[in-house]
C-alpha cells in the first residue's frame, strides 16, 4: 500500500474494468446497430430528420428544454410511462441510431416528449403553447421566438418554425424489432 | 466551538510553498460559490414565476438551471477539492511546494478556462448532457489546466520524506487521477467523436459516476479521515479496514453507472449490471461508517465533535454520507427507482450527497484550513455560527423536501411546492454570504500583512 505505483495502477486497473466491461460491451453489442423497416419490406426506421427539424433541434439544444423534458419512455413495469400515455411501445437503443447527440434527458419537469410527434396537434395550437404554456406549468414562455409584424400579428420566427418542427418529427408509434406496438 | 477558531496557527510551516496557491483557489471556490447560490435562487424563482425574466433568451431557465449546475460542481466543489487535497497533502507528506507558481498557472486557466465555458452556455453553445454542457472546445484547456492545478498532491506523495501513508493520501491520489482520465475519455467519446446513439448515453453515465463518486466524492471522504483523526485526536477505528474500503469503493464505483438509467433504452443485462453493483457499494459505505462514526463515538467524542468547528460541520457530512449512501443504494432497485426516477426525489439525494455531505465537509475543511494558511482568526464568531445553522438548515431542509414532496409532484405544477425550495435555497445564500464575508476579511488581512513582511 505504500507503493505510489501501486496504488497507480489499482486506480487504472479498476477504471479500465468498469470501461471495459460496460462500455466496450456496450459497443459490441450496440455498435453496428442500423435502422431497421418496420414491417417487411417497409421503409427503413427511424426516418431521416428534414433538414428543418434539424435545425429545430438545435434551437431545442441551445434553449435547454433537455432540463425539463425527458425523450425515452420506460418499458410497463419500470415506470408507468406508457400508462401515462407517453407512448404506445418502450424506447429501444434503434430509435436513437441517427442521433448525433442525444437528448435522453435525466429529469422530467414536464412530459416526456419521446412520442411528441404524435400526439401534436396543429402548428399553430404547438405555437400557441410555447408563447403561452398551460395555467400553472413551471414551462416558461418562449415569446423571444416570436415578433410582430407590421400589421400587429404575431409571427414565429424561422427558429420557432424549425423547433416546431422538430417538436412534431419526435415519434416512435412505428414497430421495432426489439419493441413492436400492441395490436 | 468558540475557542477552535480563536486558536493561532502552528503548523503553517509545514506547507510552505502550498500557502498561496491553497489561498487562491480557495478564494476562487468562495466566488462561485456565492454566483451559484445567486443562480439558484433565480432557479429556484423561475419555476414559481415562470415569467420572471423569461423575457430574454439568455435568462431562460433552461441555460440558468445548467449555469449553476456547472458553476457549483466546477466552480465551488472543483476549487475546493483543488485547495483542499493540495493542502492536506502538503501536511502529511511534508511538502516543500517550490514550483508553486505552476499551480497558480493551473489555478487561473481552470477558473478563465471555466468562466469562458459558462459565458458560452449562457450564449446558447451548450449540450445535452449533464456536467458536459460547456461548449468542446474548452475541454481542453480545462484538462491542461487541471494537470497544473491538481497533479501536485501526486508530486507531494512521490517525494514524501517519510514513509508511512494515511488513508487520506490513497484517495487524494485516486481522485487526482479520476477525473482527467475519466473527463478526457468521455469528452472524446460523447462530444469530439461520438460514439452512435445510446452508447452516448452510457459514457456519460459511467463519466457522472466516476465524476461524482471516485472525485467529488473521494476528495470529500480523504478530507472527513483526516479532520476526524485530527480535530478529535484520534487513530481511525478499524483502521485495517479502510483499505479494503478503499479498493471495494475504487472497485464498484464505475460499474454502478448503468443504474442511474433504469428502465432507458440501454441493454437489459447492462441496467441488471449497475444494480447489483449498486448493491455492493454496501460493502465500502459500510467500512466508511464504521471508520467515521466509530471514530467519534468514543469518550463523549460526539459533544466533542460538536463543540469543535470543523467537526461539527463534518459531523452533518458524516449524516447525510451514510443517510444518502443508503438511499442510493435502497433506490437503485428496479421496483423503487420506477418511483422516483426522473422526479425531484433524485435532485434531492444529489442534493444531500452534493451539499449535506460534500460542500459541509469542505466547509469545516476551510475553518481548519484557512487560519492556519494566514496566520489570524476568524474575524467573527457570529458569521461562523450564521454560516452553520443557515447552510445545515437551509441544506438539509432543501433535501427532505426534494425527498418528501417531490416524487409526486411531477408535471403538475403545484406552485406550493416551489415556496420552501425558495426558502432553503435563500437560507444557503446567507450562508455562503457569511462564510464568504469572514473568509475574505481574513484572506485580504493577511495579504496586506504578508505584503508588509515582506517589505519590513
Ligand atoms: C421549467 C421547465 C420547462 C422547460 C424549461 C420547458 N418545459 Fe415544456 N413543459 C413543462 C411543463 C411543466 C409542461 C406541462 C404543462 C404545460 O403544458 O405547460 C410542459 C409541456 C410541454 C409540451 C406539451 C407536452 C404535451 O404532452 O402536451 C411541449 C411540446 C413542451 N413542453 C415543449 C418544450 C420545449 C420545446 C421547451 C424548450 C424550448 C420546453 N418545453 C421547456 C416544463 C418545461
Amino acid at each position: 500500500m505504500k507503493d505510489f505505483n501501486l496504488i497507480l495502477s489499482g486506480i487504472f486497473f479498476t477504471l479500465a474494468a468498469s470501461f471495459g466491461g460496460l462500455l466496450i460491451s456496450g459497443e459490441v453489442q450496440l455498435g453496428t446497430l442500423g435502422r431497421a423497416p418496420a414491417e417487411e419490406g417497409g421503409p427503413l426506421y427511424p426516418p431521416r430528420e428534414t433538414g428543418l427539424a434539424i435545425q429545430g433541434r438545435q434551437v431545442y439544444l441551445e434553449l435547454g428544454c433537455v432540463t425539463c423534458h425527458t425523450q425515452q419512455v420506460r418499458p410497463a413495469g419500470q415506470g408507468n410511462d406508457i400508462a401515462k400515455g407517453y407512448g404506445p411501445r418502450p424506447t429501444v437503443a434503434r430509435d436513437y441510431v441517427l442521433q448525433t447527440q442525444l437528448l435522453l434527458g435525466n429529469h422530467r419537469n414536464g412530459p416526456d416528449l419521446a412520442n411528441y410527434g404524435a400526439r401534436a396537434k396543429s402548428d399553430d395550437e404547438i405555437h400557441g403553447h410555447l408563447r403561452s404554456p398551460a395555467a400553472g406549468s413551471t414551462m416558461p414562455a418562449y415569446n423571444f421566438l416570436y415578433v410582430v409584424d407590421k400589421n400587429g400579428v404575431t409571427q414565429p420566427t424561422e427558429r420557432a418554425q424549425a423547433l416546431v418542427a422538430y417538436l412534431k418529427s419526435l415519434r416512435i408509434d412505428y414497430n421495432s424489432p426489439e419493441a413492436k406496438l400492441k395490436q | 466551538m468558540s475557542q477552535d477558531h480563536h486558536r493561532q496557527s502552528h503548523s503553517s510551516k509545514s506547507n510552505t510553498g502550498s500557502t498561496l496557491p491553497v489561498r487562491l483557489f480557495f478564494a476562487s471556490a468562495l466566488g462561485w460559490l456565492i454566483i451559484s447560490s445567486v443562480l439558484g435562487l433565480i432557479v429556484s424563482l423561475k419555476l414559481q414565476l415562470p415569467s420572471f425574466m423569461a423575457g430574454c433568451e439568455w435568462f431562460t431557465y433552461g441555460r440558468l438551471e445548467v449555469l449553476q449546475r456547472n458553476a457549483f460542481t466546477y466552480g465551488w466543489i472543483a476549487n475546493a477539492i483543488f485547495g483542499v487535497n493540495l493542502w492536506i497533502m502538503s501536511a502529511l507528506a511534508r511538502f516543500e511546494f517550490k514550483d508553486s507558481w505552476l499551480a497558480v498557472c493551473g489555478w487561473l486557466g481552470w477558473n478563465l478556462t471555466l468562466t469562458l465555458g459558462l459565458g458560452a452556455i449562457l450564449l446558447g453553445h451548450l449540450n445535452g448532457y449533464a456536467l458536459l454542457e460547456m461548449p468542446k472546445e474548452v475541454a481542453p484547456a480545462l484538462f491542461i489546466s487541471f494537470l497544473f492545478a491538481a497533479l501536485w498532491p501526486a508530486v507531494a506523495f512521490v517525494r514524501r520524506p517519510t514513509g508511512h501513508v494515511f488513508v487520506s493520501q490513497w484517495y487524494i491520489i485516486g481522485a487526482s487521477f479520476v477525473f482527467p482520465v475519466a473527463f478526457g475519455i468521455t469528452q472524446l467519446l460523447v462530444l469530439w467523436y461520438p460514439t452512435s446513439g445510446v452508447l452516448q448515453a452510457l459514457i456519460h453515465s459511467w463519466f457522472i459516476q466516476n465524476i461524482q463518486l471516485l472525485w467529488i466524492g473521494s476528495s470529500a471522504i480523504s478530507a472527513t479521515y483526516y479532520f476526524i483523526s485530527k480535530e478529535s485526536g484520534r487513530t481511525i477505528s478499524a483502521y485495517y479496514l479502510a483499505t479494503v474500503g478503499f479498493w471495494t469503493y475504487f472497485l464498484f464505483a464505475g460499474w454502478t453507472a448503468p443504474a442511474s438509467l433504469l428502465g432507458g433504452p440501454i441493454p437489459v443485462w447492462i441496467q441488471s449490471v449497475g444494480v447489483t453493483t449498486a448493491l455492493m457499494m454496501l460493502v465500502p459505505v459500510i467500512i466508511l461508517g464504521i471508520n467515521f462514526f466509530g471514530t467519534l463515538s468514543y469518550n463523549r467524542g460526539f459533544a466533542g465533535a460538536w463543540n469543535n468547528t470543523t467537526l461539527r460541520f463534518i459531523l452533518v457530512g458524516i449524516v447525510s454520507f451514510a443517510v444518502s449512501s443508503a438511499l442510493n443504494i435502497l433506490f437503485s432497485t428496479r421496483s423503487l427507482n420506477a418511483i422516483v426516477r426522473f422526479t425531484d426525489f433524485t435532485v434531492g439525494q444529489q442534493q444531500l450527497v452534493n451539499y449535506g455531505f460534500v460542500s459541509m465537509v469542505f466547509f469545516g475543511a476551510a475553518y481548519y484550513i484557512l487560519p492556519r494558511i494566514t496566520g489570524s482568526f476568524w474575524p467573527s464568531a457570529k458569521l461562523v455560527h450564521l454560516h452553520f445553522w443557515s447552510c445545515a438548515i437551509g441544506g438539509l431542509g432543501l433535501a427532505l423536501h426534494l425527498l418528501i414532496c417531490g416524487y409526486p409532484t411531477v408535471n403538475s405544477g403545484v406552485m406550493s411546492y416551489y415556496l420552501p425550495v425558495i426558502f432553503f435555497v435563500l437560507l444557503q445564500l446567507v450562508g455562503h454570504i457569511a462564510f464568504a464575508i469572514n473568509s475574505f476579511v481574513m484572506l485580504l488581512a493577511s495579504a496586506r500583512n504578508t505584503h508588509d513582511n515582506t517589505h519590513a
